[in-house]
Protein backbone atom coordinates (compact mmCIF):
# COMPACT_ATOMS: atom_id res chain seq x y z
CA UNK A 1 0.00 0.00 0.00
CA UNK A 2 2.62 2.38 1.17
CA UNK A 3 4.48 1.50 -1.59
CA UNK A 4 1.14 2.25 -3.89
CA UNK A 5 1.15 5.71 -2.41
CA UNK A 6 4.70 6.64 -2.78
CA UNK A 7 5.28 5.84 -6.76
CA UNK A 8 1.47 8.06 -7.27
CA UNK A 9 3.41 10.47 -4.88
CA UNK A 10 6.57 10.39 -7.39
CA UNK A 11 4.19 10.50 -10.54
CA UNK A 12 2.38 13.61 -9.47
CA UNK A 13 5.90 15.65 -9.16
CA UNK A 14 6.75 14.02 -12.51
CA UNK A 15 3.63 15.18 -14.23
CA UNK A 16 4.17 18.76 -12.41
CA UNK A 17 8.16 18.90 -13.99
CA UNK A 18 6.92 17.65 -17.34
CA UNK A 19 2.98 18.24 -18.21
CA UNK A 20 2.94 15.79 -20.72
CA UNK A 21 3.83 13.02 -18.81
CA UNK A 22 0.29 14.11 -17.67
CA UNK A 23 -1.59 14.03 -20.22
CA UNK A 24 -0.30 10.54 -21.80
CA UNK A 25 0.15 8.31 -18.86
CA UNK A 26 -3.40 8.28 -17.86
CA UNK A 27 -4.14 6.84 -21.27
CA UNK A 28 -2.30 4.16 -20.97
CA UNK A 29 -4.66 1.90 -19.08
CA UNK A 30 -7.80 2.79 -21.27
CA UNK A 31 -5.50 1.47 -24.25
CA UNK A 32 -4.49 -1.19 -22.59
CA UNK A 33 -7.91 -2.36 -21.45
CA UNK A 34 -9.32 -1.96 -25.39
CA UNK A 35 -6.08 -4.14 -26.15
CA UNK A 36 -7.31 -6.60 -23.63
CA UNK A 37 -10.80 -6.86 -24.47
CA UNK A 38 -9.99 -7.34 -28.38
CA UNK A 39 -7.14 -9.72 -27.90
CA UNK A 40 -9.68 -11.66 -25.86
CA UNK A 41 -11.99 -11.89 -28.81
CA UNK A 42 -14.81 -10.88 -26.61
CA UNK A 43 -16.48 -9.18 -29.31
CA UNK A 44 -16.07 -10.25 -33.45
CA UNK A 45 -12.73 -7.95 -34.42
CA UNK A 46 -15.01 -6.70 -37.28
CA UNK A 47 -17.29 -5.06 -34.53
CA UNK A 48 -14.08 -3.71 -32.36
CA UNK A 49 -11.35 -3.69 -33.91
CA UNK A 50 -7.93 -3.50 -31.56
CA UNK A 51 -5.71 -0.92 -30.90
CA UNK A 52 -3.32 -1.90 -33.97
CA UNK A 53 -5.66 -2.24 -36.16
CA UNK A 54 -6.63 1.55 -35.98
CA UNK A 55 -3.29 2.20 -35.76
CA UNK A 56 -2.51 0.57 -39.32
CA UNK A 57 -5.48 2.56 -40.78
CA UNK A 58 -4.02 5.70 -39.44
CA UNK A 59 -1.35 5.19 -41.26
CA UNK A 60 -2.81 4.03 -44.25
CA UNK A 61 -5.26 7.09 -44.32
CA UNK A 62 -2.43 9.20 -43.63
CA UNK A 63 -0.10 7.60 -46.66
CA UNK A 64 -2.90 8.44 -48.92
CA UNK A 65 -3.17 11.89 -48.14
CA UNK A 66 -6.86 11.71 -47.24
CA UNK A 67 -6.75 12.22 -43.13
CA UNK A 68 -4.65 15.40 -43.37
CA UNK A 69 -6.80 17.08 -46.04
CA UNK A 70 -10.52 16.07 -43.91
CA UNK A 71 -8.25 17.39 -40.76
CA UNK A 72 -7.63 20.96 -42.41
CA UNK A 73 -10.59 20.77 -43.73
CA UNK A 74 -12.64 20.65 -40.02
CA UNK A 75 -9.95 22.81 -38.55
CA UNK A 76 -10.70 25.67 -41.28
CA UNK A 77 -14.19 25.24 -40.47
CA UNK A 78 -13.67 25.52 -36.94
CA UNK A 79 -11.32 28.64 -37.10
CA UNK A 80 -13.90 30.55 -39.40
CA UNK A 81 -17.13 29.76 -37.31
CA UNK A 82 -15.10 30.09 -34.03
CA UNK A 83 -14.07 33.78 -34.79
CA UNK A 84 -17.42 34.63 -36.40
CA UNK A 85 -18.60 33.36 -33.25
CA UNK A 86 -16.42 35.57 -31.36
CA UNK A 87 -16.20 38.75 -33.15
CA UNK A 88 -20.23 38.30 -32.82
CA UNK A 89 -20.23 37.44 -29.46
CA UNK A 90 -18.03 39.40 -27.72
CA UNK A 91 -19.74 42.82 -28.56
CA UNK A 92 -22.99 41.72 -28.13
CA UNK A 93 -21.92 40.19 -24.64
CA UNK A 94 -20.63 43.50 -23.66
CA UNK A 95 -23.58 45.48 -25.01
CA UNK A 96 -26.25 43.70 -23.20
CA UNK A 97 -23.89 43.29 -20.11
CA UNK A 98 -23.69 46.85 -19.95
CA UNK A 99 -27.19 48.76 -21.05
CA UNK A 100 -29.92 47.49 -19.17
CA UNK A 101 -32.31 48.54 -22.11
CA UNK A 102 -30.28 45.82 -24.48
CA UNK A 103 -30.60 43.34 -22.21
CA UNK A 104 -34.15 44.39 -21.75
CA UNK A 105 -34.65 44.04 -25.67
CA UNK A 106 -32.36 41.20 -26.21
CA UNK A 107 -32.11 38.66 -23.57
CA UNK A 108 -35.44 37.41 -24.28
CA UNK A 109 -34.77 36.65 -27.99
CA UNK A 110 -31.28 35.09 -27.21
CA UNK A 111 -32.80 32.70 -24.80
CA UNK A 112 -35.66 31.96 -27.42
CA UNK A 113 -32.30 31.39 -30.25
CA UNK A 114 -30.54 29.41 -28.00
CA UNK A 115 -33.20 26.73 -27.26
CA UNK A 116 -33.50 26.00 -30.94
CA UNK A 117 -30.00 24.43 -30.69
CA UNK A 118 -27.78 23.89 -33.25
CA UNK A 119 -28.47 21.00 -35.39
CA UNK A 120 -32.12 21.99 -35.22
CA UNK A 121 -31.30 24.33 -38.02
CA UNK A 122 -29.42 21.84 -40.52
CA UNK A 123 -32.61 21.52 -42.72
CA UNK A 124 -33.64 24.68 -43.09
CA UNK A 125 -30.18 25.61 -43.55
CA UNK A 126 -29.30 23.13 -46.40
CA UNK A 127 -32.30 24.10 -48.25
CA UNK A 128 -30.87 28.15 -47.90
CA UNK A 129 -27.44 27.16 -48.46
CA UNK A 130 -27.18 23.74 -49.56
CA UNK A 131 -24.02 21.42 -48.86
CA UNK A 132 -21.05 23.55 -47.95
CA UNK A 133 -19.27 25.84 -45.72
CA UNK A 134 -21.91 28.34 -45.39
CA UNK A 135 -24.00 25.68 -43.75
CA UNK A 136 -21.46 24.88 -41.57
CA UNK A 137 -20.15 27.45 -40.35
CA UNK A 138 -23.29 28.84 -39.55
CA UNK A 139 -24.23 26.47 -36.91
CA UNK A 140 -21.00 26.67 -35.81
CA UNK A 141 -21.15 30.11 -34.94
CA UNK A 142 -24.57 29.54 -33.80
CA UNK A 143 -22.84 27.09 -31.52
CA UNK A 144 -19.91 29.31 -30.22
CA UNK A 145 -21.96 32.80 -30.07
CA UNK A 146 -24.11 31.54 -27.24
CA UNK A 147 -21.79 30.48 -23.90
CA UNK A 148 -19.60 33.75 -25.66
CA UNK A 149 -22.46 36.10 -24.95
CA UNK A 150 -23.58 34.49 -21.36
CA UNK A 151 -20.24 34.21 -20.62
CA UNK A 152 -19.14 37.82 -21.55
CA UNK A 153 -22.64 39.21 -19.82
CA UNK A 154 -21.70 37.81 -16.63
CA UNK A 155 -18.16 38.85 -16.95
CA UNK A 156 -19.31 42.82 -17.32
CA UNK A 157 -22.14 42.10 -14.43
CA UNK A 158 -19.32 41.01 -12.02
CA UNK A 159 -16.88 43.59 -11.76
CA UNK A 160 -17.84 45.55 -9.04
CA UNK A 161 -19.17 49.16 -9.22
CA UNK A 162 -16.72 50.34 -7.49
CA UNK A 163 -14.13 49.92 -10.19
CA UNK A 164 -16.33 51.70 -12.30
CA UNK A 165 -16.80 54.77 -10.22
CA UNK A 166 -12.92 54.98 -9.28
CA UNK A 167 -12.01 54.91 -13.34
CA UNK A 168 -14.32 57.42 -13.65
CA UNK A 169 -13.34 59.59 -10.67
CA UNK A 170 -9.41 59.08 -12.00
CA UNK A 171 -10.31 60.24 -15.17
CA UNK A 172 -11.71 58.05 -17.33
CA UNK A 173 -14.06 58.84 -20.29
CA UNK A 174 -17.12 56.32 -21.11
CA UNK A 175 -14.50 54.60 -24.24
CA UNK A 176 -11.20 54.47 -22.09
CA UNK A 177 -13.42 52.59 -18.98
CA UNK A 178 -14.69 49.89 -22.04
CA UNK A 179 -11.16 49.22 -22.82
CA UNK A 180 -9.31 49.84 -19.36
CA UNK A 181 -12.04 48.15 -17.12
CA UNK A 182 -15.19 46.68 -18.71
CA UNK A 183 -13.01 44.43 -21.32
CA UNK A 184 -10.14 43.04 -18.64
CA UNK A 185 -12.48 42.75 -15.77
CA UNK A 186 -14.53 40.49 -17.74
CA UNK A 187 -11.68 38.59 -19.77
CA UNK A 188 -11.99 35.76 -17.40
CA UNK A 189 -15.08 35.02 -17.92
CA UNK A 190 -15.19 35.76 -21.64
CA UNK A 191 -12.19 33.25 -22.14
CA UNK A 192 -14.55 30.24 -19.99
CA UNK A 193 -17.31 31.57 -22.51
CA UNK A 194 -15.20 30.97 -25.99
CA UNK A 195 -13.56 27.71 -23.96
CA UNK A 196 -17.24 26.38 -23.32
CA UNK A 197 -18.62 27.35 -26.76
CA UNK A 198 -15.05 25.74 -28.91
CA UNK A 199 -16.00 23.16 -27.19
CA UNK A 200 -19.53 22.96 -27.94
CA UNK A 201 -18.64 23.99 -31.54
CA UNK A 202 -16.56 20.99 -32.08
CA UNK A 203 -19.03 18.87 -31.79
CA UNK A 204 -21.28 20.67 -33.44
CA UNK A 205 -19.20 20.33 -36.14
CA UNK A 206 -18.49 16.76 -36.60
CA UNK A 207 -22.36 16.40 -36.07
CA UNK A 208 -22.89 18.92 -38.92
CA UNK A 209 -20.36 16.76 -40.98
CA UNK A 210 -21.86 13.74 -40.69
CA UNK A 211 -25.43 15.29 -41.47
CA UNK A 212 -24.53 17.45 -44.65
CA UNK A 213 -20.59 17.29 -45.13
CA UNK A 214 -18.77 16.08 -48.04
CA UNK A 215 -15.43 16.01 -46.65
CA UNK A 216 -13.61 16.36 -42.33
CA UNK A 217 -13.52 14.08 -39.76
CA UNK A 218 -17.28 13.84 -39.08
CA UNK A 219 -17.64 12.80 -42.64
CA UNK A 220 -14.93 9.87 -42.58
CA UNK A 221 -16.93 8.73 -40.16
CA UNK A 222 -20.19 8.68 -41.69
CA UNK A 223 -18.51 7.15 -44.96
CA UNK A 224 -16.83 4.44 -42.89
CA UNK A 225 -20.20 3.53 -41.72
CA UNK A 226 -21.39 3.17 -45.15
CA UNK A 227 -18.72 1.18 -46.25
CA UNK A 228 -18.57 -0.89 -42.73
CA UNK A 229 -15.16 -0.05 -41.78
CA UNK A 230 -15.48 -0.10 -38.03
CA UNK A 231 -11.63 0.60 -37.61
CA UNK A 232 -12.19 4.09 -39.58
CA UNK A 233 -14.80 5.02 -37.48
CA UNK A 234 -12.83 4.58 -33.95
CA UNK A 235 -9.75 6.46 -35.43
CA UNK A 236 -12.61 9.18 -36.17
CA UNK A 237 -13.65 9.08 -32.62
CA UNK A 238 -9.76 9.05 -31.47
CA UNK A 239 -8.78 11.96 -33.70
CA UNK A 240 -11.55 13.46 -32.49
CA UNK A 241 -10.82 13.41 -28.87
CA UNK A 242 -7.13 14.02 -29.13
CA UNK A 243 -7.56 17.72 -31.05
CA UNK A 244 -9.79 18.65 -28.64
CA UNK A 245 -7.41 17.40 -25.46
CA UNK A 246 -5.00 19.49 -27.56
CA UNK A 247 -6.97 22.22 -28.32
CA UNK A 248 -7.92 22.71 -24.70
CA UNK A 249 -5.31 21.81 -22.95
CA UNK A 250 -2.30 23.10 -24.79
CA UNK A 251 -3.79 26.35 -26.26
CA UNK A 252 -7.45 27.36 -23.94
CA UNK A 253 -6.96 26.40 -20.67
CA UNK A 254 -2.96 28.42 -20.39
CA UNK A 255 -4.69 31.35 -21.58
CA UNK A 256 -7.55 31.04 -18.93
CA UNK A 257 -4.85 30.51 -16.44
CA UNK A 258 -2.74 33.22 -17.50
CA UNK A 259 -5.48 36.15 -16.87
CA UNK A 260 -8.24 34.97 -14.10
CA UNK A 261 -5.67 33.45 -11.83
CA UNK A 262 -2.83 35.65 -12.05
CA UNK A 263 -5.17 38.58 -11.18
CA UNK A 264 -6.61 36.44 -8.35
CA UNK A 265 -10.03 36.94 -10.06
CA UNK A 266 -10.44 33.13 -10.53
CA UNK A 267 -9.20 31.15 -8.00
CA UNK A 268 -6.77 28.31 -8.43
CA UNK B 1 -5.69 71.84 -4.52
CA UNK B 2 -9.42 73.75 -4.15
CA UNK B 3 -11.78 74.55 -1.48
CA UNK B 4 -14.71 72.04 -1.11
CA UNK B 5 -18.24 73.70 -0.39
CA UNK B 6 -21.76 72.00 0.16
CA UNK B 7 -24.70 74.19 0.37
CA UNK B 8 -28.46 73.07 1.36
CA UNK B 9 -27.45 69.24 0.28
CA UNK B 10 -30.52 67.05 0.37
CA UNK B 11 -31.36 63.36 -0.76
CA UNK B 12 -34.14 61.16 -1.05
CA UNK B 13 -33.94 57.56 -1.90
CA UNK B 14 -36.84 56.12 -3.67
CA UNK B 15 -37.24 52.38 -2.04
CA UNK B 16 -38.61 50.41 -5.32
CA UNK B 17 -39.97 47.94 -3.09
CA UNK B 18 -41.87 49.50 -0.47
CA UNK B 19 -43.08 52.53 -2.74
CA UNK B 20 -41.47 55.16 -0.34
CA UNK B 21 -39.62 57.80 -0.11
CA UNK B 22 -36.38 58.26 2.44
CA UNK B 23 -34.54 61.18 3.12
CA UNK B 24 -30.94 60.39 3.86
CA UNK B 25 -29.58 63.77 4.40
CA UNK B 26 -31.71 67.36 5.69
CA UNK B 27 -30.13 70.08 4.33
CA UNK B 28 -26.17 69.84 4.79
CA UNK B 29 -23.56 72.85 4.23
CA UNK B 30 -20.30 72.27 4.69
CA UNK B 31 -16.66 74.06 3.67
CA UNK B 32 -13.57 72.37 3.31
CA UNK B 33 -11.20 75.32 3.20
CA UNK B 34 -8.22 74.68 0.35
CA UNK B 35 -5.56 72.68 1.81
CA UNK B 36 -7.48 71.70 4.93
CA UNK B 37 -8.29 68.17 6.34
CA UNK B 38 -11.97 67.46 7.53
CA UNK B 39 -13.21 64.24 8.95
CA UNK B 40 -16.91 63.41 9.09
CA UNK B 41 -18.23 61.38 11.48
CA UNK B 42 -21.69 59.52 12.92
CA UNK B 43 -23.19 56.32 13.27
CA UNK B 44 -24.40 54.09 10.89
CA UNK B 45 -26.51 54.69 8.76
CA UNK B 46 -26.46 58.70 9.38
CA UNK B 47 -25.75 59.41 5.59
CA UNK B 48 -21.90 59.73 5.14
CA UNK B 49 -21.27 57.65 2.52
CA UNK B 50 -24.25 59.40 0.60
CA UNK B 51 -22.94 62.81 1.38
CA UNK B 52 -19.34 61.38 -0.29
CA UNK B 53 -21.25 59.50 -3.18
CA UNK B 54 -23.00 62.77 -4.19
CA UNK B 55 -19.49 64.91 -4.16
CA UNK B 56 -17.79 62.31 -6.06
CA UNK B 57 -20.49 62.69 -8.45
CA UNK B 58 -21.89 59.16 -8.21
CA UNK B 59 -25.36 59.68 -7.28
CA UNK B 60 -27.42 62.52 -8.18
CA UNK B 61 -28.59 65.52 -5.85
CA UNK B 62 -31.89 65.78 -4.35
CA UNK B 63 -31.16 69.31 -3.53
CA UNK B 64 -28.58 72.03 -2.65
CA UNK B 65 -25.11 72.32 -4.50
CA UNK B 66 -21.54 71.08 -4.98
CA UNK B 67 -18.64 73.41 -5.42
CA UNK B 68 -15.21 72.70 -6.07
CA UNK B 69 -13.23 75.70 -6.58
CA UNK B 70 -16.35 77.56 -6.29
CA UNK B 71 -17.37 75.72 -9.53
CA UNK B 72 -20.58 73.32 -9.45
CA UNK B 73 -19.22 69.47 -10.17
CA UNK B 74 -21.40 67.13 -12.42
CA UNK B 75 -20.66 63.71 -12.66
CA UNK B 76 -17.42 62.29 -11.71
CA UNK B 77 -14.30 63.41 -12.42
CA UNK B 78 -10.62 63.89 -11.99
CA UNK B 79 -11.10 67.18 -9.61
CA UNK B 80 -12.42 64.85 -6.88
CA UNK B 81 -10.29 61.61 -6.31
CA UNK B 82 -11.70 58.91 -4.47
CA UNK B 83 -10.08 56.52 -2.01
CA UNK B 84 -12.59 53.70 -1.44
CA UNK B 85 -13.09 51.26 1.17
CA UNK B 86 -12.92 48.19 -0.82
CA UNK B 87 -9.75 49.48 -2.46
CA UNK B 88 -11.40 49.35 -5.64
CA UNK B 89 -8.31 48.32 -7.68
CA UNK B 90 -7.87 47.03 -10.67
CA UNK B 91 -6.52 43.62 -10.18
CA UNK B 92 -5.65 43.23 -13.81
CA UNK B 93 -3.11 45.81 -13.48
CA UNK B 94 0.07 46.11 -12.04
CA UNK B 95 0.92 48.64 -8.60
CA UNK B 96 2.69 50.75 -11.02
CA UNK B 97 0.27 50.91 -13.55
CA UNK B 98 -2.48 51.47 -10.91
CA UNK B 99 -1.12 54.26 -9.49
CA UNK B 100 0.21 55.50 -13.22
CA UNK B 101 -3.52 55.21 -14.25
CA UNK B 102 -5.53 58.71 -13.74
CA UNK B 103 -2.02 60.25 -15.73
CA UNK B 104 -2.91 57.76 -18.44
CA UNK B 105 -6.46 59.10 -18.63
CA UNK B 106 -4.98 62.33 -19.49
CA UNK B 107 -2.95 61.08 -22.23
CA UNK B 108 0.54 61.73 -19.92
CA UNK B 109 2.83 59.51 -21.92
CA UNK B 110 4.43 56.25 -21.00
CA UNK B 111 7.88 57.35 -19.50
CA UNK B 112 6.61 60.40 -17.75
CA UNK B 113 3.00 58.45 -15.81
CA UNK B 114 5.37 55.88 -14.32
CA UNK B 115 7.59 58.64 -13.10
CA UNK B 116 4.83 60.41 -11.51
CA UNK B 117 4.08 57.30 -10.15
CA UNK B 118 7.23 55.81 -8.91
CA UNK B 119 7.68 59.07 -6.70
CA UNK B 120 4.04 58.67 -5.02
CA UNK B 121 4.82 54.72 -4.47
CA UNK B 122 7.84 56.39 -3.13
CA UNK B 123 5.83 58.39 -1.08
CA UNK B 124 3.90 55.64 0.59
CA UNK B 125 7.06 53.11 0.91
CA UNK B 126 5.91 50.85 -1.47
CA UNK B 127 8.94 51.31 -4.33
CA UNK B 128 9.38 47.39 -3.75
CA UNK B 129 5.79 46.34 -4.46
CA UNK B 130 5.48 48.23 -7.84
CA UNK B 131 5.66 45.42 -10.12
CA UNK B 132 3.49 43.49 -7.98
CA UNK B 133 -0.50 42.66 -8.89
CA UNK B 134 -2.94 44.11 -6.32
CA UNK B 135 -3.82 39.86 -4.98
CA UNK B 136 -0.51 39.10 -4.03
CA UNK B 137 -0.51 42.44 -1.33
CA UNK B 138 -1.46 42.75 2.06
CA UNK B 139 -4.87 44.56 2.78
CA UNK B 140 -3.02 47.26 4.28
CA UNK B 141 -0.37 47.60 1.29
CA UNK B 142 -3.71 47.39 -1.12
CA UNK B 143 -5.35 50.72 0.39
CA UNK B 144 -1.73 52.65 0.60
CA UNK B 145 -1.71 51.89 -3.46
CA UNK B 146 -5.54 52.99 -3.11
CA UNK B 147 -4.24 56.60 -1.62
CA UNK B 148 -1.44 57.36 -3.86
CA UNK B 149 -3.48 56.23 -6.83
CA UNK B 150 -5.55 59.11 -6.10
CA UNK B 151 -2.97 61.20 -4.99
CA UNK B 152 -0.82 60.72 -7.96
CA UNK B 153 -4.07 62.35 -10.15
CA UNK B 154 -3.47 65.68 -8.49
CA UNK B 155 -6.95 66.00 -7.32
CA UNK B 156 -8.09 69.51 -5.93
CA UNK B 157 -10.31 67.63 -3.47
CA UNK B 158 -9.42 64.26 -2.26
CA UNK B 159 -12.75 61.87 -1.22
CA UNK B 160 -11.97 58.98 1.42
CA UNK B 161 -14.75 56.95 2.76
CA UNK B 162 -13.91 54.70 5.62
CA UNK B 163 -10.78 54.20 4.20
CA UNK B 164 -9.22 51.82 6.84
CA UNK B 165 -12.19 50.65 8.64
CA UNK B 166 -11.45 46.98 6.46
CA UNK B 167 -7.70 46.35 8.05
CA UNK B 168 -6.55 45.35 10.79
CA UNK B 169 -5.74 47.59 14.25
CA UNK B 170 -1.93 47.67 14.09
CA UNK B 171 -1.89 48.45 10.32
CA UNK B 172 -4.73 51.14 10.93
CA UNK B 173 -2.88 53.04 13.00
CA UNK B 174 0.16 52.87 10.95
CA UNK B 175 -1.83 54.17 7.72
CA UNK B 176 -3.37 56.71 9.72
CA UNK B 177 -0.05 58.42 10.64
CA UNK B 178 1.55 57.41 7.44
CA UNK B 179 -1.21 59.56 6.24
CA UNK B 180 -1.22 62.39 8.26
CA UNK B 181 2.19 62.69 6.98
CA UNK B 182 1.76 62.47 3.50
CA UNK B 183 -1.34 65.23 3.71
CA UNK B 184 1.54 67.36 5.58
CA UNK B 185 3.63 67.12 2.62
CA UNK B 186 1.41 67.68 -0.38
CA UNK B 187 -1.60 69.07 1.15
CA UNK B 188 -4.60 68.01 -0.45
CA UNK B 189 -7.66 69.24 0.25
CA UNK B 190 -9.12 66.45 2.23
CA UNK B 191 -12.99 65.18 2.94
CA UNK B 192 -12.34 61.86 5.25
CA UNK B 193 -15.16 59.84 6.34
CA UNK B 194 -14.97 57.67 9.23
CA UNK B 195 -16.97 55.86 12.19
CA UNK B 196 -13.94 55.97 14.66
CA UNK B 197 -13.91 59.03 16.67
CA UNK B 198 -10.27 58.38 17.53
CA UNK B 199 -9.44 58.07 13.47
CA UNK B 200 -11.34 61.18 13.23
CA UNK B 201 -9.39 63.28 15.82
CA UNK B 202 -6.51 61.98 14.87
CA UNK B 203 -6.11 62.85 11.76
CA UNK B 204 -8.28 66.22 11.36
CA UNK B 205 -8.41 69.87 11.54
CA UNK B 206 -12.10 69.54 12.36
CA UNK B 207 -14.33 67.12 12.99
CA UNK B 208 -17.98 67.53 11.78
CA UNK B 209 -20.42 65.40 13.89
CA UNK B 210 -23.30 64.01 11.36
CA UNK B 211 -26.84 62.63 12.70
CA UNK B 212 -29.62 61.43 10.97
CA UNK B 213 -28.47 63.57 7.67
CA UNK B 214 -27.97 66.22 9.04
CA UNK B 215 -24.60 68.68 10.54
CA UNK B 216 -24.87 68.00 14.70
CA UNK B 217 -22.07 70.08 15.39
CA UNK B 218 -18.42 71.64 13.62
CA UNK B 219 -15.30 70.91 16.11
CA UNK B 220 -12.26 72.08 15.44
CA UNK B 221 -8.57 69.89 16.60
CA UNK B 222 -6.02 71.89 17.06
CA UNK B 223 -3.38 69.50 18.27
CA UNK B 224 -0.31 70.22 16.87
CA UNK B 225 1.83 68.48 13.82
CA UNK B 226 2.94 65.85 12.91
CA UNK B 227 1.01 63.22 14.88
CA UNK B 228 1.97 59.83 15.87
CA UNK B 229 -0.56 57.53 18.33
CA UNK B 230 2.39 57.19 20.73
CA UNK B 231 2.54 61.04 21.77
CA UNK B 232 -1.09 61.41 21.37
CA UNK B 233 -2.38 58.36 22.75
CA UNK B 234 -1.50 59.49 26.34
CA UNK B 235 -2.13 63.12 25.78
CA UNK B 236 -5.16 65.11 27.90
CA UNK B 237 -5.79 67.19 24.76
CA UNK B 238 -6.50 64.18 22.26
CA UNK B 239 -8.44 62.60 24.69
CA UNK B 240 -10.39 65.43 26.12
CA UNK B 241 -11.58 66.13 22.09
CA UNK B 242 -12.01 62.28 21.75
CA UNK B 243 -14.34 62.16 24.61
CA UNK B 244 -16.39 65.58 22.82
CA UNK B 245 -16.57 64.27 19.88
CA UNK B 246 -17.78 60.60 21.50
CA UNK B 247 -20.59 62.05 23.62
CA UNK B 248 -21.82 63.56 20.38
CA UNK B 249 -21.63 60.83 18.43
CA UNK B 250 -23.70 59.00 20.97
CA UNK B 251 -26.07 61.36 21.24
CA UNK B 252 -26.65 61.83 17.60
N1 LIG C 1 -29.34 53.12 -2.67
C1 LIG C 1 -30.11 53.38 -1.58
N2 LIG C 1 -31.46 53.26 -1.66
C2 LIG C 1 -32.22 53.50 -0.59
N3 LIG C 1 -31.75 53.91 0.60
C3 LIG C 1 -30.43 54.03 0.75
C4 LIG C 1 -29.53 53.78 -0.33
N4 LIG C 1 -28.26 53.99 0.10
C5 LIG C 1 -28.38 54.36 1.40
N5 LIG C 1 -29.66 54.39 1.79
C6 LIG C 1 -30.15 54.78 3.14
O1 LIG C 1 -29.67 56.05 3.43
C7 LIG C 1 -29.25 56.13 4.78
C8 LIG C 1 -27.80 56.57 4.84
O2 LIG C 1 -26.97 55.57 4.25
P1 LIG C 1 -25.40 55.73 4.15
O3 LIG C 1 -24.87 54.57 3.41
O4 LIG C 1 -25.09 57.07 3.62
O5 LIG C 1 -24.95 55.64 5.67
P2 LIG C 1 -23.49 55.68 6.32
O6 LIG C 1 -23.48 56.80 7.28
O7 LIG C 1 -22.47 55.67 5.27
O8 LIG C 1 -23.47 54.31 7.12
P3 LIG C 1 -22.25 53.31 7.38
O9 LIG C 1 -21.44 53.91 8.48
O10 LIG C 1 -22.93 52.06 7.82
O11 LIG C 1 -21.50 53.17 6.09
C9 LIG C 1 -29.49 54.77 5.38
O12 LIG C 1 -30.71 54.81 6.08
C10 LIG C 1 -29.59 53.85 4.19
O13 LIG C 1 -30.48 52.81 4.46
MG1 LIG D 1 -20.93 54.25 4.58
Amino acid sequence: MTILFKSWHHYLRLTQRFPSVGSIVPFIPVVALWWLVTALELFPRVFLPGPGDVLRSFGSLVYKGILPDYLQDSMVRLAVGAFCGIALGIPLGILIGMSRHAHTALWPVLLFFQAIGDIAWLPILVIWFGYGLVSMTFVIVYTVIFPVVLNTVLGVRSIPIAMHRAALSLGASRWQVLWEVVLPGALPNIVTGLRNGLGYGWRALIAAEIIVGTSGIGFLMFDARRAGSTVEILLGMIILGILWYIVDSWILAPIERATGQRWGLVSK
Amino acid sequence: MKSLTIRNLSKTYFDLYAGTNHTAIHDVSLEVAEGDFVAVVGPSGCGKSTILNMIAGFIPLSGGEILVGGRPVKGPGPDRGVVFQSFALFPWKTVLENVAFGPKMRGVGKAEREAIAREYLALAKLTEAANRYPNELSGGMQQRVGVVRALANNPDVLLMDEPFASVDAQTRMTLQEELTRIWQEKRPTVLFITHDVGEAVFLANRVVVLSKGRVLDDIGIDLPRPRSWDALNEDADFKALSNRVLQLVRSA
